[in-house]
């Protein structure tokens, strides 16, 4: 098979190398009979998830295992999927180019909701039975993880079983059962049945949900077998300093979408901006230590030749000694061309003589977050930024010489009123003033102001997770609205939303009467919906009438304290009583304080005997 | 400082790779093998290297060459052996020298390429009629090829001042597929894609060969000026 993919399929397409897996740093083994088999799948594009940590991080830990070969495959782009299609040729693996079918293991990452399709789009072109409960004895099980897989439901048709948090011990716990379940001729039931009681699994099969016939609300969540728990409690790493982290990765040959090492500083954030999924989920915040981050960041960079480290955590400002690692990290490498690059910072953490001791080695555009347009309004979301951090950073970005700042935002957000949408434009405006306060020989030549605003998507396990999304109308008239309060040429505004953003929000909080439409939406040829040229609406609607499912049952309607949830069952450490509590504040406008400062009880602590947080 | 050359071989592994994946592969390397590369000055500094010619997508080689500038002193031999250690296997360097100050660039050197064609036949025709189909192809004392040029506009151009010979590879060509060594000549830092000609045979002789990327193009040789 590899020949002749290689003759007569890769010249063909139009990224022919993405589909070899001979690259620097990948691993190759020779198996035997008791080697597993694992392929880490991605249902995007190479690019896209060339780019993942978690892959990076689970390839390396697996393979570490004698016993356990650990692969990629991601999403096929549209031309090579037409090309195996034509030729009738499964899916593989890119390292042994075996077929997906052949697999002990298939384990999907969950990055985004519309990535979904993509999911049944490769189990299919694997030749892998896409509903779980058709699968024989001889076909993979299909795992399912990442941020996504906290809210499993909508896909819980087609996959065996679900890692509900931090993998990086459980994943050798579940290799561990798989090898004893080798040994006992069992069958799949049984090594579900086997696993099914560890903390962070979810086996979807050994559950059931029930409906009221007369609202459609979710009536009852409950086990069917016994021995399986009734709440599964995700899983997460006390000791991240001493967690397992690669000390090579995969260098793709073709430019990636984060084409550099990404090194993960700490996990978790302690904000608590209150549309956040990840600052929920992620919690409790932990650190690496600078000594740990300067030996795995020199042996990534001996590994792999990269010249640019990015310094990765979702909110690297609040890293507690970050001024001394930069200062540790500039010194070390300054002289040998190797660039930092600090995403994710906020606007009240970020020091612009910070980024300036980055700049000397390379240049980069200046990205802030205020998320909202008001303080009113930034008050309600918690992101606890005003206005003179916004503008007391810009004023010295531009003074420093920056010319291109770029602004995010989101609309759509609950109870927001036409002052808030207007304020995007104001602060907009106001950026440009700064850069003009400014003496014509201290400015850069170039100014250029980008307001960025997407639309607000209502996540589970944020205090945010009861509202309803705002209908496509009215973000359309928002748009325009803030459109019009445009004025200064220097402003250049981008929205884009085909649907997108409704889809995600019919899935991000969707339960298990979307596994249909999800196989319909597949059966009518939707994949890659994450990108514009594919993603149809007209598509997805006709799916959902033709199953009879209404959309907006889940994206627009506000729900209440006591409805039950689809991802009820699921303990992330935060209380629910404490997304309520957290809700109510955010309609009276009352913020809630970093917890690094003032501890706000949100659970974490009782979650884990024995963990303290900020210790 | 010192201006390393090296010529190096690409084989079916990572024929592949585009020019600009190769150039990001080889800098990587020079990092991985610790090279001390010469950087340029500036915001955005960029190591001193180039290559002879830039490589089509597909195309295999033993014949290429790069050079790079090295801010100390090392020996060939000691570069070769770094280099190798970190090439990935499809790559491979084969030899190394350095250079004199002021010796012209690579672009500027290049002289002529050998290379073999495996290509496809659209019907099953003897090897006489092939060859037969080279020669009057080479005896037309010009051929027109159009061309665009670099405003973008559609010209015609006399190719065959570009080809030195087309010959039969007799012993591996078989019933389906034929082997074609091919000499090009470099004219003022240009040529003419193999593939092209291939086509222009088509067109201006018969219509014997099958154009699609597979087609095997392979470069045996590059020679130049000094040479």
């Amino acid at each position: 098979m590899n020949n002749y993919i290689e003759k007569n399929i890769l010249p063909l397409v139009e990224k022919p190398i993405t589909y070899l897996g001979n690259e620097v740093n990948a691993v190759h083994k020779t198996p035997d009979a008791d080697t597993i088999r694992f392929a880490f799948a991605f249902p995007d594009t190479y690019e896209v998830g060339m780019s993942h940590l978690g892959m990076k991080i689970l390839y390396g830990l697996l393979n570490e295992q004698k016993d356990i070969w650990c692969e990629r495959v991601f999403a096929p782009w549209v031309d090579m999927e037409a090309q195996l299609r034509s030729h009738n040729l499964p899916l593989y693996g890119l390292e042994s180019m075996m077929p997906l079918n052949e697999y002990d293991f298939i384990g999907f990452t969950l990055q985004y909701e519309m990535s979904f399709t993509n999911i049944l789009n490769m189990l299919e072109l694997g030749h892998v039975s896409l509903l779980a409960k058709d699968r024989k004895d001889d076909e993979p099980f299909i795992i399912a993880g990442g941020p996504c897989a906290y809210n499993p439901e909508p896909l819980s048709d087609f996959v065996d079983f679900f890692v509900i948090g931090e993998a990086e011990e459980l994943i050798l716990e579940l290799m561990d059962m798989y090898r004893s379940f080798k040994k006992s001729n069992g069958t799949r039931a049984d090594y579900l049945k086997s696993i099914a009681g560890i903390q962070g699994v979810y086996v979807p099969c050994f559950y059931e949900t029930t409906y009221d016939q007369a609202t459609g609300l979710i009536k009852e969540f409950k086990p069917l077998i016994d021995g399986v728990p009734e709440k599964i409690k995700k899983q997460f790493i006390e000791d991240l300093d001493k967690a397992y982290y690669p000390d090579k990765i995969v260098m793709s040959y073709t430019e990636t979408v984060h084409d550099r090492i990404s090194f993960e500083i700490f996990r978790g954030c302690g904000r608590g901006c209150r549309f956040c999924q990840a600052g929920m989920i992620y919690r409790p915040t932990r650190e690496r230590s600078i000594p740990t981050i300067q030996e795995k960041i020199e042996a990534l960079i001996k590994a792999t030749g990269y010249d640019e480290i990015s310094l990765s955590s979702l909110s690297t400002g609040d890293y507690s000694e970050i001024q001394k690692l930069i200062d540790t990290l500039v010194k070390e490498y300054d002289g040998e061309k190797v660039g930092l690059s600090l995403p994710s910072l906020r606007i009240d953490s970020l020091s612009i003589d910070m980024l300036e001791q980055i700049q000397k080695v390379r240049k980069t555009g200046l990205t802030l977050a205020p998320e909202a347009g008001s303080q009113r309004m930034r008050d309600v979301i918690n992101k606890g930024v005003t206005e003179e951090n916004l503008l007391d950073t810009v004023r010295t970005a531009f003074e420093k010489g920056w010319g291109h700042v770029k602004l995010y935002f989101m609309i759509g957000l609950p109870g927001e009123a036409l002052e808030d949408i207007e304020g995007i434009a104001v602060l907009g405006q106001k950026t440009v003033d700064e850069y003009y306060k400014l003496d014509r020989d201290v400015r850069n030549k170039n100014l250029k102001v980008v307001l960025s605003a997407a639309s607000f998507v209502p996540k589970p396990f944020t205090p945010f997770q009861w509202m309803g999304q705002n209908t496509r109308q009215e973000f359309k008239d928002k748009q325009n609205h803030l459109k019009s309060k445009i004025k200064d040429r220097k402003i250049s505004y981008s929205w884009h939303d085909s649907g997108v953003s409704y889809m995600e929000a019919v899935f991000a909080r969707g339960d298990r009467r979307l596994g249909p439409v999800l196989l319909k939406a597949h059966e009518m040829g939707c994949r890659f919906d994450g990108w514009g040229e594919y993603f149809s609406l007209e598509k997805w609607m006709e799916a959902f009438a033709e199953v009879g499912v209404d959309p907006d049952f889940y994206a627009l309607r506000n729900r209440e304290y006591d409805e039950i949830l689809p991802w009820d069952f699921i303990d992330i450490g935060v209380k629910k009583d404490y997304l309520i509590a957290e809700n109510n504040k955010s309609r009276e406008v009352i913020t809630t304080p970093f917890c690094r400062e003032h501890c706000s009880n949100c659970g974490i602590m009782e979650f884990k005997e024995g963990w303290k947080c900020n210790d | 400082m010192i201006k390393m050359q090296y010529q190096f071989k690409r084989t079916n592994e990572l024929r592949f790779l585009s020019h600009l994946d190769q150039q990001r592969l080889f800098q990587r390397a020079f990092r991985r093998s610790d090279m001390q590369v010469d950087y340029s000055l500036g915001f955005n500094p960029h190591p001193k290297m180039a290559f002879a010619l830039a490589m089509s997508v597909g195309l295999t080689s033993d014949c290429e060459y790069g050079d790079v500038m090295l801010t100390d002193d090392i020996s060939c031999e000691a570069f070769i052996e770094r280099m190798n250690a970190v090439l990935p296997q499809g790559l491979e360097i084969v030899s190394a020298r350095i250079l004199e100050e002021g010796h012209p660039s690579l672009s500027a050197s290049l002289l002529k390429s050998h290379y073999q064609l495996k290509v496809k036949l659209s019907d099953t025709v003897s090897k006489e009629t092939l060859s037969k189909a080279f020669q009057t192809y080479l005896d037309y004392p010009e051929i027109l090829m159009k061309k665009r040029n670099k405003k973008g506009k559609l010209i015609e151009k006399n190719i065959r001042p570009f080809i030195e010979s087309i010959l039969l590879n007799q012993e591996e060509t078989t019933e389906e597929a034929a082997t074609i060594e091919m000499f090009l000549n470099y004219i003022e830092q240009q040529c003419v894609k193999p593939e092209l000609i291939l086509s222009s045979i088509n067109e201006q002789v018969n219509d014997l060969f099958i154009i699609d990327p597979t087609i095997q193009i392979h470069r045996k040789n590059l020679m130049l000026l000094e040479d």
